[in-house]
């Protein structure tokens, strides 16, 4: 065994061990800044308020004021999970800052040294940041229905986790925030600067939007449907009357953006400035 | 040095930092062609699409209210403005030497605030003027208009400019209330964009009336929308406005002598 690994290809035997170490200590640095930045911690405590106090205003606004005009738009996925209208602009905001935060300080330089094989560097980032996010944001999409569904009593319908489709808004909510965070990491890298990623991802998810059903007519309709904002609210409504996507077709067209996204932060880490 | 020494030298050190922050003719500019363009192009949409609207939507439809439905983004441009003008200060360490220099650090924060509200004004004139012209214009011929003189309108296009500049003095105590542009930002687009979003179309029950019409953006849509069904009338809604800009201020100046810098 020794004469083998001495005369056939001992760079490649070697080499390969070295990259698992490399991806283990890569994996180690990235997770120590993750959780040493100040604004992790709080960002994802605020994201809780933001979910669960979004679930229980909402729901209290519900107490006593449904009218017959509530009653045909009433959407339960929509009301108990609203308060991932907030939380997607905080969980947006740090991705933006788990990559531009770096850039900002220098240290993206110590770390490019240290790992020149910045790829790696960014898949790791993208990873440990996509696991803590997608763990936290499904418990608080949980949180966030059984809280707002508290509040919801007659005549306002009450919906359970078996009803149809209301299992997977509720898991769609934390895929939903994942792919937001992540689509914030892979802007702040096209970017590298954190008053212009925070401004792109803000100005395609929330305000593109608002601009569409400014517009008369059908034209803000189609491409409102199909923009990502469009695409990926989808999976956490229980109402697609009057949509040409369902659930699952909208948030595969949702991470079609964010790979798309991803595709192009991966072929320019290279070749960028630090 | 007498106060007014003093005044005037950290007026005019303000006025050289706003001048050459890179962003700012730029976030300007972006924000003219902006807000003008999507006044032109739903002004413009609704022109051609008249055929198309719906009974119930024409019955509804009030020119000034499309006209002007650029500024629910619009407003964004002047808060992330005014929050610029403090947090590049503090991202850059400048603000180390500034309060070095002038030790008065309320004084610091009322000349840049002065001077980004005066800019503010100016800046939302030109462009609500310049939409409500070019809006008016693009339906006339098609769809109803409404002229400068028409009663009422002439007091909707001034709170529209009076809330953009609102917007811009709550952006500048924002900033110093958060000191980095992330938070900074996060606030002002989390307050004027993503919460009305949450909670305008709850139902409208007492608890609603007695808190929803009371945030920012619902008093600007009281200053310059036609339709307030259940929204505060535009006469108060200037004064609470400025109550929000006066409290804001008044935080930021309390917190800003006791934090580092």
């Amino acid at each position: 065994m020794s004469a083998r690994a001495s005369t056939a290809i001992p760079g490649r035997a070697v080499g390969s061990k070295q990259t698992t170490i490399r991806l283990r200590a890569t994996a180690d640095s990235e997770w120590i800044k993750f959780r040493s930045v100040r604004s992790g911690p709080a960002v994802l405590i605020a994201t809780l308020l933001a979910m669960v106090l979004g679930a229980w205003m909402v729901g209290v606004g519900y107490h006593g004021g449904y009218t017959a005009a509530d009653r045909a738009s009433f959407d339960p996925g929509d009301v108990t999970l609203r308060g991932i209208v907030v939380a997607q602009l905080l969980v947006g905001a740090l991705g933006v800052l788990t990559v531009t935060g770096e850039y900002t300080s220098g240290l993206i330089r110590g770390t490019f040294i240290a790992t020149p094989q910045r790829r790696q560097v960014l898949a790791m980032k993208a990873l440990i940041f996509a696991g803590v996010v997608w763990l936290w944001c499904t418990v608080l999409s949980f949180a966030a229905f059984f809280v707002g569904r508290a509040f919801l009593s007659a005549p306002v319908p009450r919906v359970g986790l078996g009803d149809p489709g209301v299992l997977t808004a509720v898991v769609g909510g934390g895929l939903y925030l994942t792919g937001i965070g992540l689509f914030g990491l892979f802007l702040g890298v096209l970017l590298r600067r954190t008053a212009a990623s925070l401004a792109a991802l803000v100005g395609v998810m929330m305000v593109l939007p608002v601009i569409l059903a400014l517009l008369p007519g059908k034209t803000g309709e189609v491409i409102s449907e199909f923009s990502p904002a469009g695409a990926g609210f989808q999976i956490w409504h229980l109402d697609h009357s009057g949509h040409n996507l369902g659930a699952w077709p909208g948030f595969a067209l949702f991470a079609a953006y964010v790979a798309a996204t991803a595709a192009a932060a991966f072929a320019t880490i290279r070749r960028r400035d630090v | 040095m007498t106060p007014t020494r003093r005044a005037q030298a950290v007026l005019t050190t303000e006025w050289i930092k706003l001048r050459s922050l890179r962003s700012l003719p730029i976030t300007l500019l972006v924000a003219a062609v902006f807000c003008i363009g999507l006044a032109a192009l739903v002004c413009s949409n609704y022109a051609t699409h008249w055929n198309d609207v719906s009974a119930s939507s024409r019955a509804t439809f009030d020119p000034l209210t499309i006209n002007f439905g650029f500024l629910r983004i619009g407003v964004l441009f002047f808060g992330v403005l005014g929050a610029l003008v403090v947090t590049s200060e503090y991202g850059n360490g400048l603000i180390r030497t500034t309060f070095a220099a002038t030790p008065q650090r309320v004084l610091v924060l009322a000349a840049k605030s002065a001077l980004l509200g005066a800019l503010a004004l100016v800046a939302s004139a030109v462009v609500c003027f310049v939409a409500f012209f070019a809006g008016q214009g693009l339906l006339s011929g098609h769809v109803p208009t409404v002229r400068i003189g028409d009663p009422g309108v002439l007091g909707h296009v001034l709170g529209a400019v009076a809330y953009l500049t609102g917007t811009g003095l709550c952006g500048v105590f924002l900033g110093a209330l958060a000191r980095g542009t992330a938070v900074a930002m996060t606030s002002v687009f989390a307050v004027f964009l993503m919460l009305p979003v949450m909670v305008d179309q709850l139902p409208h029950t007492a608890l609603w009336r007695h808190t929803v019409p009371y945030l920012p953006s619902n008093l600007g849509e009281s200053m310059w929308h036609s339709h307030t069904a259940d929204l505060v009338s535009a006469g108060s809604a200037w004064s609470l406005l400025a109550l929000w800009v006066v409290g804001l201020g008044t935080l930021a100046a309390l917190v800003l002598r006791r934090r580092d810098a």
